[in-house]
């Protein structure tokens, strides 16, 4: 078992990530509905930038929760 | 090209042939927990595929309608990640713990590849 600094660094590899995924998604998802509101015919293109966008800023957070993850485990 | 539910068959497609390939590989080699963990690990990432995509056309439909939609699915998706990890590192034997992380962030590389594959046949 990890000691108390593995699960403080734990919990901010966790909590930085999700700060970071929150404030890019944030971003995205704005842009998107802000987009679609101004242009509906555009709905699909927007909607597939926006599938695209999460995916590439949801990669990096869900690492860092893997890697907090494997801190605890071992 | 720029269509959400063509997208999600397509790398579901994608997805479907390597899990294929992934159980000859779990059947025919001698590195059985790597090709398990590489399974385990890509099942799960077409459950954060599907939800990604769901998610997303609730967001599209919201936004049409006017109405409000509270979250993108991010926190179960990071939810996903931590229990793949978790069951991996009750399983060592059983499951490779590096297979599964590369297995679960093989959609996101699917994504991006085919996109690029995409945007260069439009060109």
């Amino acid at each position: 078992m990890t000691g108390s600094l593995g699960l403080i660094a734990a919990a901010i590899a966790v909590g930085l990530a999700a700060v970071g995924a929150g404030i890019g998604n944030g971003l995205i998802v704005g842009r998107t509905v802000e987009g679609i509101a101004r242009q509906p015919e555009a709905r699909g293109m927007l909607q597939t930038t926006m599938f695209i966008g999460i995916a590439l800023v949801e990669a990096l957070p869900i690492i860092a929760v893997v890697i907090a993850f494997m801190v605890i485990g071992q | 090209m720029f269509d959400l539910d063509e997208m999600f068959y397509r790398e579901l497609k994608y997805i479907i042939y390597l899990v294929a390939f992934y159980v000859l590989g779990w059947g025919f080699t001698p590195y059985k927990s790597v090709f398990l963990g590489l399974i385990f690990g890509t099942c799960l990432s077409l459950f954060l595929l599907w939800t990604m995509v769901s998610k997303n056309r609730k967001l599209t439909k919201a936004a049409m309608e006017g109405k409000k939609m509270k979250s993108v699915g991010t926190l179960s998706r990071m939810a996903t990640a931590a229990l793949a990890v978790t069951v991996a590192l009750q399983f060592p034997d059983a499951l490779h713990l590096v297979s599964v992380v590369i297995g679960l962030m093989t959609i996101y590389f699917v994504i991006i590849i085919d996109f690029f594959i995409q945007h260069l046949r439009q060109k």
